[in-house]
């Protein structure tokens, strides 16, 4: 019994031959690694890159960062949102009157079948996420440099075209999904905004 | 609304280090013009648990008090020093007006007092039909009133005209008795001026000390947001974007030195605690490093030279 048990370890777990399949010696990339593969296997995130050097200046980061796009919109500003809503009770309205239009003594049948919610029409866009541990200890220095030296959105993923770049009109400020990893592995995440940005009404 | 404006700057009291304004008419002004809320802190003498609401004075945190001196719109006035000079060292001439005046408001305090309860009475007893009774209350006292009146001025013919004129005032500080034998109320004068003169302002007061959270008071205060204290949230100041009666507020914030280390952990629990509660928390401070790379930073960086970021759960 003891014996076979020494002998014949337990197969490794997906995070580990994850971390096997993508060999590095810097621990802040292993960080990363366990990071990317949470997004991807627990919040479905798709095009998830690894970012080592500055994309404005080209130096190394202070630590490596991720991009990826999330399966809905991650943050939605608030202005944006009202705009959102109003158009999306425009369409609703366009809809009714449409509806109504084809059939006139049907009126029940179309009341019936009109969905209730608003159809609120989001692109997801992608994000930047820094991956921590919660046993570190920042200063607001760092977290300004994190910042200084990224673009206000991500590059682009390869399997995307330009047309990723249209809902960017609202995208004002540099934002940062904080992702923290706790030793128990547990993953939480977070927005930063670098500056003032009021608050979502959820 | 009337519009209320007081003349700058205007003073604010410092007490024991605690910074006071004690002018209505300030504290409106401060809260309108100047974003100022401060904490209403005065209550009732003799029923201070009865504080659900409260009055003047307005206690400011040392931060507002130093935004409205460096801003010029305020000075800091030791009041401690001024009552002392004002009041112990008063000449004669002004104790002797300044007693007599309180005595004449503590009279006109009594006859009002007076003629409201008789104006009660003759409503009860007309409630109750007796007219013929209140006419004759009034001729009698009428009467009295004429013989008391020309008993101490006899040669003054107005007396009569009036039932509550201001009796005429005696120039002894004593306290004087009123023809209709009313005592005086005695009456506790709720500020100290215009009785003494306003204040001076010395330019040897020094700025009010400010907790290490200042800069980010500062350049919320210079962007139209309101503060108050955040102690409710576990902040440094809860942050309104206009008056706090009319708006909820945006941010709960924290005040850091720029190389101060915090722990994740905060953030992670100000972002939660923010996010269940409709607002976002926030860190900032003032960018104490050297300003050279200034054209790289497209980041926030203010001309005082303060960074924010805010924090909201990204609901993953």
């Amino acid at each position: 019994m003891a014996t076979t048990a020494a002998t014949s370890l337990p197969t490794p777990s997906p995070l580990t031959k994850f971390f096997s399949s993508n060999p590095t010696s810097n621990p802040l990339q292993t960080l990363a690694l366990q990071i990317q593969h949470n997004l991807t296997h627990q919040h479905a995130w798709t095009a998830i890159r690894l970012h080592t050097h500055s994309t404005i200046t080209n130096t190394p980061l202070p630590r490596p960062l991720l991009s990826g796009l999330p399966p809905l919109r991650l943050y939605t500003h608030p202005d944006e949102q009202v705009q959102l809503l109003k158009e999306a009770e425009a369409r609703r309205k366009a809809g009714r009157t449409k509806q109504a239009e084809k059939h006139t003594d049907a009126q029940e049948e179309t009341d019936g079948a009109e969905p209730e919610g608003l159809d609120v029409q989001a692109e997801p866009e992608r994000e930047w996420v820094l991956p921590t541990r919660l046993s570190e200890r920042w200063s607001l220095k760092r977290l300004a440099e994190v910042f200084d030296a990224i673009e206000l959105s991500p590059p682009p993923g390869a399997e995307h075209g330009a047309d990723e770049e249209e809902g960017s009109k609202w995208r004002t400020t540099k934002r940062v999904v904080l992702a923290t990893v706790d030793s128990d592995s547990t993953v939480v995440y977070y927005i930063v905004h670098d500056g003032v940005v009021k608050p979502r009404q959820n | 609304m009337a519009d209320i404006s007081v003349p700058e700057p205007f003073p604010i009291s410092q007490i024991a280090n605690r910074f006071l304004i004690f002018d209505v008419d300030a504290v409106t002004y401060a809260r309108r013009e100047h974003n100022i809320t401060g904490v209403l802190v005065g209550t009732i003498a003799h029923m201070s648990q009865q504080n659900v609401f409260l009055g003047i004075p307005l206690e400011l945190m040392p931060e507002e008090a130093r935004l409205l001196v460096e801003q010029g719109h305020a000075y800091i006035a030791d009041d401690v020093d001024v009552h002392n000079k004002g009041f112990l060292e008063m000449n004669r001439e002004d104790r002797l007006a300044f007693l007599q005046a309180m005595d004449k408001q503590g009279m006109d305090a009594a006859l009002n007092n007076q003629k409201k309860a008789e104006e009660r009475s003759e409503k009860a007893l007309q409630r109750k039909g007796l007219a013929r009774k209140v006419q004759e209350n009034a001729a009698r006292r009428a009467s009295e009133a004429l013989e008391s009146s020309s008993a101490a001025t006899p040669t003054d013919a107005e007396a009569d005209t009036s039932l509550f004129d201001s009796p005429p005032r005696s120039a002894s500080p004593a306290i004087s008795q009123a023809p209709n034998g009313l005592d005086p109320f005695f009456v506790t004068p709720t500020t100290s001026y215009p009785r003494l003169p306003t204040p001076p302002i010395s330019p040897t007061t020094p700025l009010p000390h400010v907790p290490r959270t200042y800069p980010l008071f500062a350049y919320l205060h210079s962007k139209g947001y309101f503060m108050t204290p955040g102690l409710r949230f576990g902040c440094n100041y809860t942050v309104y974007p206009g008056d706090p009666l009319r708006f909820h507020s945006h941010f709960l914030a924290t005040g850091l030195d720029w190389d101060e280390e915090f722990d994740l952990l905060d953030i992670v629990g100000g972002g939660r605690l923010g996010t269940g509660v409709k607002k976002a928390y926030m860190i900032g401070g003032a960018d104490t490093s050297t300003n050279d790379v200034s054209d790289k930073g497209s980041g926030r960086r203010t001309e005082d030279g303060v960074r924010a970021f805010s924090i909201e759960w990204a609901g993953l």
